[in-house]
């Protein structure tokens, strides 16, 4: 169980695929990254590079015979985060759903607040 | 889930339930994504039937040059394969195993037994057939038992694939959520 804590961070949507997609890897190629989310090489690296200064994503360069390859990994941190922030997400639906049960009428009249 | 920190994403002030729901959705996708990506591709299962198909074909052919030939040549193409597939997809990207969980050697050892049973299931339907065949002394017991072997194949291959990846998701969402969720249920 986590605590649940709203990540600014790993809200933000291309991030959020990242670490979302880094959750589920021990660790992940950069080259994999980058075509499982369409981002360019680039894009990638900046928002790799944010996460990274957060100390939520790990960086590995190593060497393939005469080819570098980069990997990316999840730090403890961050898959801590990204659970806190999943925890956050499901308390949300969570009160949602209560405030629903006790006053689907106000609910009805104001709309359920977007991003 | 223990103590909260009220959510208040920038700029909005509060977060709705269809947002979260949405960035729930996403992230089981992209965990999907990444199962789908370690495990072994259909077409796989069919290039081993089909190489497992000509091996019985040729051994029924009497040809010794056709036995020589395609009996080698099929299982370098299982070999070569197989040893080229699990590399390349581990290459990629590794599925999380996390250490701590209890259920991590439990995940093993169904994913081995899944493994392991699959290849039983293949070989005994292959020697069973073809030595039932061949005792009754009816035609083609190779090419018909290898036939028999490659359509459990095609068939438990994927259905290995489905429950790997019911298995690998089930964990993925534990990880994530603390709520344990049952392999054979999506």
């Amino acid at each position: 169980m986590s605590t649940a804590r709203f990540d600014e961070l790993i809200h933000a949507p291309t991030r959020l695929a990242i670490v979302s997609l880094l959750a589920a890897a021990q660790w992940a190629d950069f080259k994999y990254i980058r075509d499982e989310l369409g981002l360019s090489d680039s894009a990638l690296s900046k928002q790799l590079s944010t996460l990274e200064s957060a100390g939520y994503v790990e960086i590995r360069k190593r060497f393939v015979g005469k080819f570098p390859r980069t990997s990316a990994s999840l730090s403890p941190a961050g898959r801590q985060a990204f659970e806190q922030h999943v925890a956050a997400l499901q308390q949300i639906i969570a009160r949602s759903q209560q405030d629903g049960d006790a006053q689907p009428a106000a609910e009805a009249a104001h709309g359920i607040p977007r991003r | 889930m223990g103590d909260t920190q009220q959510p208040q994403p920038a700029g909005t002030g509060a977060t709705g339930a269809e947002a979260a729901a949405a960035e729930l959705a996403e992230i089981q996708r992209r965990q999907e994504q990444v199962i789908k990506a370690v495990l072994v591709p259909v077409w796989y299962w069919w290039v081993i039937a089909a190489a497992i198909v000509a091996i019985g074909v040729a051994r029924d052919s009497g040809d010794l040059a056709v036995q020589a030939t395609v009996i080698p040549l099929a299982a370098l193409v299982i070999a070569v394969l197989t040893g080229a597939m699990i590399p390349e997809l581990r290459r990629r990207v590794k599925a999380y195993t996390p250490q701590a969980s209890t259920r991590a050697p439990q995940t093993s050892a169904r994913v081995a037994a899944a493994i392991i049973g699959m290849i039983v299931l293949v070989d005994g339907v292959i020697l069973g057939t073809a030595a039932s065949l061949h005792a009754a002394h009816l035609r083609y017991p190779g090419t018909i038992g290898c036939a028999a072997g490659a359509a459990a194949i095609v068939i438990a291959g994927p259905l290995v694939n489905r429950y790997l990846r019911k298995l690998m998701l089930s964990q993925a969402r534990q990880q994530i959520s603390g709520a344990p969720q049952a392999a054979g249920t999506p």
